[in-house]
């Protein structure tokens, strides 16, 4: 595009420094709300009334706060859930199947205590909640290692082994808890039965202390990927395999290893949203809702580029958005699905602005051209390489 | 399109001259600075210079993709300035890629008509093809129109490169590394047609990065680049090899390195009747059985695709050995994983320098951390020591004289003759009490050639057994204490560097009879 005697114009970046991330990611926010505007236009609300209900809510209404904060916590650990095995170059996208597993292992600990029959039921908490917790992590990172397994012995397409183990976890949820099945609520309902009050998890100030999960596995993954050799040992099978297994990096491990750490936090986060959040405390007949929500860690994932730390504000976002929108569509008489859509724009917009990450806006003196910083260095390379 | 651009050439004329082009990148890096360059008609004007020297950018800014910060272009006199590189063709200069620009699945006549201005719309095919092939013979160039340009071989697909420039109008032919990817015969063959084409009235511009003798055959003046300027220009008639060196890298280049006389020490590695497949699955090492000792370099020399790859591959533990024997001082090493080969000091520089030897997203420091990752004096309880390894990595920077924004940058920032510096660099600060070097100086520049291989034989002083592939007769002969000229998967011989000689190992890289051996 020519301005006066300038040209604006895409130049391909190099580097990316942390605040330019930042800045791309918060004018993206900003510009997709500003599409999603249009939805309110067209229902005779006015968006600053509609932006102001949805994170009002989201942020500044206690109750509604607290279910942004739940909501976050699921998100970002299945976005860690879906970071790891991304930094080694290979896709989960079967959150929401180990999601489902690690719920059922949960509840499976809390059924062979006879939980399912005494709500009362006196145990230890101290014994039983660690236990829900590991067996929810190692189901999770079982269900997940299937993936692993088959993509380290034949070479098995991981995306298409995760996706279809979701709708295998599905189906047995559902043989578990409906109709019938040996986890279903002696009350009826078609759903899970009730945790026993004294496992419910403990929780401060109104934050199930499964927020510390995040915590401490937002520094950790942060501290493997940057510093540690395990991590960059990931890091290296992620963009080279055949480098990797140059440099003596045991590679016919790594899809193994990357998708039981991933599968392990998908676990956690079954732990939080069945047995951890206030109010729920089981499975729920609707499940599938949580599996869905489960997929937008891939999102989460993708926008903060990998990085554990970058997530979190951006899982912070979905969770109010998809809370606050649906708070606002009852209030304002909006059409049904307005959470998901607004998580859905938004996601469009900041997917498409992961351009600028690639390359910057450059006004520069008609004619005048940038080319890649390297770009000679790679040509050369490339020279050289069809004479090898 | 100006026509008339291009009327009444006379021959010897000054048909494109650059004055004073500079170039600087976003990076701070000085590509061009005041380049003078000119072309003649009925003139070829090489354009030499090493990796990194500037080459690529005054290239792009001759054919348009790029635009100078200063200075101007002038055609026939005129001042002009390309937008684009169809801005450029239009005005007559072509671009003939060293990367083929061609669709494989389509015939030789679809490629040189696609994209062509006047191919808008209807395309009459059978009009178009009879223009092409009178063009084509007006050269001398013999090409089939409906092959398929998959079955071409390289040098008919530069043919199909040339075609389609000469009939877009060019002019003026700016050719990259032309000879590069071309056998000894197509090369003969191509410099002829350069010769054909410069009697009419088209000037061409090869650009070289270090075959002298190309550039001594075909130019009638060349310009030497380095570091950005143009250091000087010559008519060809009057300069020699080793004056092209020496302008090319800035001092003497010792064509002659000289290896001293040094006794083997113990046994490092044995091989017993090795035998491995290709990645196809064919037999691609055939018992291969040689005994190296410390401070010995055995050349392995043969045509690519005779089983040097494998023997390497099998040595580093990245390919499977199916049968036979390998021993490491002693030690049964068949089957030991890549990691406990470089625990025990076998060191490997692949080939393939950006596909398995570095990432090229990855940091120097990081690409420097692939040997070192498991190293005790790098890792610190799980954590890797990026204070120790960053110091290391500028060592390696100073040390191999690598030309690099800093330990930081990435790898896909440096030229390839920098980025193996990097990897042999990081290899050889394991002092490994076996390197195997597939390729070394491949595609390198003299200077980097010469750097390495200097390298190679400083190892060889401190005691390192080395395995030095490579295709270049004379570096073998050079280097290596015992020659392996290898055939088809076997060894054909083990010949004492003193027995050696040309004749003798070209032979039988060619499969040709062994007439004696030696150990």
């Amino acid at each position: 595009m020519k301005v006066g005697s300038r040209r604006i114009g895409f130049v391909r970046r190099d580097t990316i420094s942390g605040w330019q991330a930042f800045l791309i990611s918060t004018v993206s926010v900003i510009v997709g709300l500003i599409v999603f505007s249009l939805v309110f236009v067209v229902s005779d609300v006015s968006p600053l009334t509609a932006y102001r209900e949805i994170f009002g809510y989201a942020f500044l209404s206690p109750s509604g706060f607290r279910l942004v904060l739940n909501r976050f916590i699921f998100l970002a650990l299945c976005t860690f859930a879906f970071l790891i095995p991304y930094r080694a170059g290979l896709w989960n996208i079967g959150m929401t199947g180990q999601v489902y597993m690690g719920g059922l292992a949960a509840y499976g600990v809390v059924y062979l205590l006879g939980g399912k029959t005494n709500p009362n039921l006196e145990v230890s908490a101290w014994l039983v909640l660690p236990a829900m917790i590991a067996a929810a992590a190692a189901a999770g990172a079982l269900w997940a290692a299937i993936a692993g397994f088959l993509k380290d012995r034949w070479d098995v397409n991981e995306i298409v082994v995760t996706m279809m183990l979701n709708f295998v976890g599905s189906f047995i949820v559902s043989h578990m808890t409906k109709e019938g099945g040996p986890f279903m609520n002696r009350g009826g309902g078609s759903e899970g039965f009730p945790l026993p009050t004294s496992l419910r998890a403990p929780v401060f100030a109104d934050i199930p202390f499964t927020a510390l999960f995040v915590a401490v596995l937002a520094v950790a993954l942060h501290l493997l990927f940057t510093r540690s050799s395990l991590g960059f040992q990931i890091r290296a099978f992620g963009m080279s395999p055949r480098a990797a297994q140059y440099a003596g990096i045991r590679t016919h491990r790594m899809g193994l290893l990357v998708f039981l750490l991933g599968g392990a936090i998908a676990g956690l986060a079954a732990y939080h949203q069945f047995a951890a959040v206030p109010g729920v405390y089981k499975i729920p007949r609707d499940y599938e809702i949580v599996g869905d929500t489960a997929f937008f860690g891939i999102i989460c994932g993708l926008i903060a580029q990998g990085n554990a730390l970058a997530s979190l504000p951006v899982a912070l976002l979905f969770a109010a958005a998809s809370i606050g929108g649906r708070a606002a569509q009852g209030k304002l008489h909006l059409a049904f699905g307005l959470d998901f859509a607004l998580m859905g724009v938004l996601m469009i917009v900041l997917v498409g602005f992961q351009f600028l990450y690639r390359y910057r806006l450059a006004f520069r003196a008609v004619g005048v051209e940038t080319p890649p910083a390297g770009a000679e260095a790679a040509a050369e390379a490339r020279g050289r390489g069809s004479e090898a | 399109m100006d026509t008339d651009l291009w009327a009444n050439i006379q021959p010897g004329e000054e048909l494109l001259a650059a004055r004073g082009i500079t170039k600087r990148f976003a990076n701070g890096v000085l590509a061009n600075d005041h380049v003078d360059f000119d072309i003649r008609a009925q003139e070829v004007h090489a354009l030499l210079g090493e990796n990194g020297a500037g080459k690529t950018t005054l290239m792009n800014i001759l054919f348009g993709y790029l635009q100078p910060d200063e200075g101007q272009i002038y055609l026939r006199g005129r001042p002009v300035r390309f937008n684009s590189p169809q801005d450029a063709l239009r005005h007559g200069i072509g671009m003939v890629h060293q990367y083929r620009k061609l669709v494989p699945a389509h015939t030789v006549l679809e490629n040189i008509i696609l994209g062509h201005p006047k191919a808008r719309g209807v395309i009459n095919e059978r009009r178009a093809a009879e223009e092409i092939a009178a063009l084509a013979e007006s050269y001398g160039f013999r090409i089939d129109l409906k092959a398929y340009v998959w079955q071409l071989t390289e040098g008919e697909r530069q043919v199909v490169e040339i075609i389609k420039a000469l009939y877009r109008g060019a002019h003026i032919l700016i050719m990259d590394e032309p000879t590069s990817a071309l056998t000894p015969t197509e090369t003969e063959q191509l410099l002829q047609a350069i010769e054909r084409m410069t009697s009419s009235n088209l000037g061409v511009v090869p650009f070289i990065t270090h075959k002298l003798p190309v550039v001594l055959r075909i130019s009638h003046r060349v310009s030497i680049l380095r570091r950005g300027r143009i250091v000087a220009t010559l008519k060809t008639a009057e300069t020699n090899e080793r004056e092209l060196a020496r302008l090319l890298v800035g001092r003497d280049v010792i064509f002659d390195v000289k290896k001293p006389p040094q006794e083997p020490g113990e046994p490092v590695l044995e091989l017993q009747n090795v035998s491995a497949l290709s990645d196809k699955g064919t037999p691609a090492l055939r018992d291969v059985s040689f005994t190296l000792r410390e401070g010995q370099i055995l050349g392995i020399a043969g045509v690519l695709g005779n089983g040097q790859h494998e023997l390497a591959e099998v040595i580093a533990g990245l390919r499977p050995v199916e049968s036979g024997r390998i021993l490491f001082r002693g030690q049964d090493i068949t089957r030991a994983p890549v990691l406990e080969r470089w625990r025990m000091g076998i060191g490997y520089t692949p080939a393939e320098r950006t596909e398995v030897g570095s990432i090229p997203d990855f940091s120097l420091v990081e690409n420097v951390a692939l040997n070192h990752f498991w190293d005790r004096q790098y890792v610190r309880s799980g954590f890797l020591d990026y204070g120790r390894l960053r110091s290391l990595t500028r060592n390696i920077l100073d040390e191999f004289k690598v030309v690099a924004a800093g330990p930081e940058a990435r790898g896909k920032t440096l030229s390839g003759g920098n980025l193996q510096k990097v990897i042999m660099g990081r290899v050889l600060a394991r002092k490994p009490r076996l390197l195997v070097a597939n390729l070394p100086a491949q595609g390198l520049d003299i200077g980097a050639i010469e750097f390495v291989q200097q390298q190679l034989l400083a190892a060889r002083s401190q005691g390192t057994a080395i395995i030095l592939i490579s295709e270049d007769l004379d570096e073998i002969l050079m280097l290596s204490d015992i020659i392996a000229p290898m055939y088809e998967g076997q060894i054909m011989a083990l010949l004492k560097a003193e027995e050696a000689d040309r004749e003798t190992v070209g032979t039988l890289i060619a499969g040709g009879q062994v007439r004696r051996s030696a150990g």
